[in-house]
């Protein structure tokens, strides 16, 4: 008989170590001369280097190495797919499994606060120069975080009430808690950035305003945030959601779904569609099925986040695409479904339906006149460059939707390309 | 950005950046070596010992022991002094001094009679080292006019001391063996012999394995092997307490203490620091890991120094000597019971297997439940604390004096990592 855990909703999936259990396992690293897990973190985290400090008994250290190589470490610790990046590189997998990096992270970030240590610190050396970062994602911060280090004045604006994006409103607390968001957010403060939250730019304030107000360059890191529903029958009914909202309505309630004892179904075969799946089943669901068009195969979902489902006892059915949602009175009865193999169907009772079908940004035209592709993502070059001289674009509104890491990897870069451009501005006028 | 306290500290009137140095050994044999050493971080290198003889190595010269699936606890090696020609090991250290002027030098030096001894210090004095040290302790040499069988015989360490000193204004070491009983003995006549500074310990002899398959110890060697050094973390308690003896001692107040023996985190580092060690050595653990270790010893202790408000390693040096007193002083009118969390503890049982098999019977097994209970016997050893395999679960607990002593207050280690 299957065992299915139970877990309320924000209580961490997995547990953390202490600090023997966190030397047990650095003590089955194997301090590689040239860390391949190192140079597998897109971010450059460097886990060989902190993991050493940890086996040598120097967590503060190996805080430093985590936090200066990446400020939203924190967050990665907990939601990065380390399977496909450090631990899938990980030697020791040539002897039995890899290194638990991700929890190691964990692990040294939980000490950064225990410890009450305050890594980052506003630069000596100012330079004087605004720039705006539009959005507080992962992307976001960490490039407003190397602008910070470099000495520019970095002002983050968020339309939304919290910063942190995706991390705030798009993920399931129990994969990651708002604290360890918090943490990160505190960290990017400390470097002195500036956090302009409940402001929309392009709607609130314009482009052009904030370049009359002497900022210099901006970065572009808005997500992925329009609500994305299939073009079916019966959307507009009560109980349809599209999985960004309902994430986020999910975590501002703190878990208040209204789904207790009820039936959902959630469409897609994502990490999203995972973490809407796992927030419909820990705010109460009864019964909570995923459907997915294709095969598990095909799948984007990292296996980590299909296995965390089925252990709550979430079923996926697979090569079913949903046709129409029907209701009652304005409210969803059920979701019709047709098989891949032109031969099934399935009508799926349910008092809530969640399309996680893929994500889109908002209208970025009325941010400023950028190009964009055919999916409505800002087209970049190297370093985040778009067609407009001042505006970088990097993270989930120009890649169309990686990961946390990713984001945070193309952040960095495209702070590298801001400060490079903004020097030789400087240069210029200083000749 | 990342923590880096001055940790530069004055041994033997010579400024070095931080306390850590190799130790004369095979991790600073050439050149190149102590090059890459430099530039890792560490401050100073007691070169590997030059003689005037040569030494011709077995094969293999390792082997590790181990426990419960961890290798190298203590680790032993068969090497001797520096393998290649005397002028060869001078012209290396010349250089050294000449590309790293502001890295601290010490040329250790072994010779078989007193002219060797002076001819060697001379050497060292022209290929600008800042130190000399006296290898008395070696005990893997082939010669028994060298090494360990030199280190323990009090006169001729005092009278090869002498032989350098005569020759020498550089302030000289004297490296000392643990293979004796009371190290303290030949330490004096080290100081007597004109030496500033003891280094201590070298190896210990011993045999790690035997092989039962060739039926000698480990590392065989043509089917044969021998008595040699072993090093690493399970020799620093024993290093530790040679330390503190020498600290403790009144006839070497004054004499400079360099420790050894086992250092691996900078909180093995401290505990030397604590016990009045102002340089420190490591070899075993750059042989297992690499140079790079230095880079957390220095993080390491720079984060506990400013975590406690220390200023300078200086401060840290003997915290610990007033308190490590003759067993016949200490406290004994009190028991401090265990206190069990029953929330952290997982039902493993080896608190009670071990009270049982190994100390008091203190500890009642309450089988339903699977959980440990405390009953009268107790006599607040700790086994269980010392055995429990959960952070924090076992901790020390109620406070109880002996019946008829002295009631008063009692200084409680609380926190166990």
């Amino acid at each position: 008989m299957s065992k299915v855990a139970k877990a309320r909703y924000a209580a961490a999936a997995v547990p953390g170590f202490t600090h023997r259990t966190a030397m047990e396992e650095a003590a089955r690293c194997l301090l590689c001369h040239d860390a391949p897990c190192s140079a597998a973190c897109p971010a450059g985290t460097d886990p060989g280097r902190f993991i050493r400090s940890i086996r040598f008994r120097n967590p503060k250290g190996a805080a430093e190495t985590v936090r200066e190589n990446n400020v939203i470490g924190g967050s990665c610790a907990w939601v990065c797919p380390y399977d496909n990046f450090c631990e899938e590189a990980c030697s020791r997998c040539g002897i039995d499994r890899p290194i638990e990096i991700g929890r190691l992270q964990r692990y040294v970030v939980e000490q950064e606060q225990v410890q009450k240590m305050k890594i980052l610190k506003p630069p000596a050396k100012k330079k004087g120069v605004k720039v705006a970062c539009v959005g507080a994602g992962p992307a976001s911060l960490a490039c407003a975080a190397e602008l910070a280090k470099a000495g520019y004045a970095v002002t983050i604006f968020e339309a939304e009430e919290k910063a942190g994006g995706v991390l705030t409103y798009g993920i399931t607390p129990a994969r990651l808690p708002q604290g360890v968001v918090d943490q990160d957010v505190a960290a990017i403060r400390g470097l002195g950035v500036r956090f302009a939250l409940h402001t929309r730019v392009g709607a609130d304030i314009s482009l052009d305003a904030l370049r009359e107000q002497g900022f210099a360059a901006f970065f572009l890191g808005a997500g992925l945030w329009k609500a994305q529903l299939p073009d079916i029958e019966g959307t507009d009914l009560a109980g349809v959601y599209a999985a960004s909202g309902f994430l986020k309505t999910a975590r501002e309630s703190r878990g208040r779904t209204g789904l207790a004892g009820k039936r959902a179904v959630v469409v897609g075969g994502g990490d999203v569609a995972m973490d809407c799946a796992t927030t419909a089943k820990l705010t109460g669901a009864a019964h909570v099925a995923v459907y997915y068009r294709r095969t598990l195969e095909e799948a984007p979902a990292n296996m980590r986040e299909i296995q965390y489902a089925l252990s709550l006892g979430i079923s996926i059915v697979t090569n079913f695409a949903p046709v129409r949602c029907v209701g009652a009175d304005g409210k969803l009865q059920y979701v019709e479904f047709k098989g891949r193999d032109g031969n099934s169907s399935a009508q799926v009772a349910a008092d809530a339906a969640v399309f996680a079908i893929g994500q889109a940004p908002q209208d970025m035209r009325q941010l400023a006149d950028l190009s964009l592709t055919e999916k409505g993502t800002v087209k970049t070059r190297s370093g985040g460059k778009t067609n407009l001289p001042d505006v970088f674009a990097a993270g989930d509104v120009a890649n169309g939707g990686k990961t946390v890491v990713e984001a945070v990897a193309e952040g960095k870069k495209a702070a590298a390309a801001i400060c490079k451009r903004l020097d030789a501005l400087h240069e210029g006028r200083g000749k | 950005m990342a923590l880096r306290k001055d940790l530069s500290i004055d041994y033997l009137g010579v400024k070095c950046e931080n306390p850590f140095f190799l130790s004369s050994s095979p991790v600073g044999g050439n050149y190149d070596m102590v090059a890459k050493s430099y530039e890792a971080g560490w401050a100073g290198v007691f070169f590997k010992t030059v003689g005037i003889f040569v030494a011709d190595e077995c094969s293999p010269r390792f082997d590790n022991n181990g426990k419960e699936g961890l290798p190298w606890v203590g680790f032993k090696n068969m090497e001797q002094i520096s393998d290649k020609p005397t002028e060869l090991n001078f012209e290396y250290m010349a250089r050294l001094k000449r590309d790293y002027p502001d890295k601290v030098l010490v040329s250790t030096i072994m010779g078989s009679d007193e002219d060797e001894w002076k001819q060697l210090a001379k050497m060292s004095e022209q290929a600008g080292a800042d130190l000399i040290e006296g290898n008395f302790s070696c005990p893997q040499m082939t010669s028994h006019a060298m090494g360990s069988d030199v280190g323990s015989s009090p006169d001729l360490v005092k009278r090869y001391c002498e032989a350098v000193t005569s020759v020498t204004k550089l302030p000289f070491i004297a490296k000392m063996t643990p293979n004796i009983t009371n190290m303290n003995i030949p330490a004096r006549a080290a100081v007597q012999g004109g030496a500033k500074g003891i280094s201590a310990i070298n190896t210990i002899k011993s045999i790690t394995h035997i092989d039962p398959e060739h039926m000698t110890a480990m590392p065989v060697v043509d089917g044969k092997s021998s008595i040699s050094g072993y090093s690493g973390a399970a020799i620093r308690p024993i290093a530790l307490r040679f330390a503190a003896q020498l600290a403790q001692d009144e006839e070497l107040k004054g004499v400079e203490l360099s420790g050894i023996g086992g250092i691996e985190t900078w909180r093995d580092a401290l505990e030397f620091l604590l016990l009045g060690c102002r340089n420190l050595q490591v070899t075993t653990a750059i042989m297992q890991y690499g140079y790079r270790i230095v880079e957390d010893l220095i993080s390491g202790l720079s984060h506990f120094m400013d975590e406690r408000g220390y200023g300078r390693v200086e401060e840290l040096l003997g915290r610990a000597l007033p308190n490590i007193i003759p067993a016949e002083e200490l406290n004994r009118d009190f028991r401090i019971l265990p206190a069990f969390d029953y929330r952290k503890c997982v039902g493993c049982g080896r608190c009670y297997v071990s009270c049982f098999d190994g100390a008091h019977q203190a500890i009642d097994w309450d089988e339903k439940k699977r959980r440990p209970v405390l009953n009268d016997n107790c006599v607040g050893c700790h086994l269980c604390l010392n055995v429990c395999p959960v952070q924090a679960c076992v901790t020390p607990g109620e406070l109880r004096f002996k019946e008829g002593r002295q009631q008063g207050p009692v200084t409680m280690k609380t926190q166990y990592e």
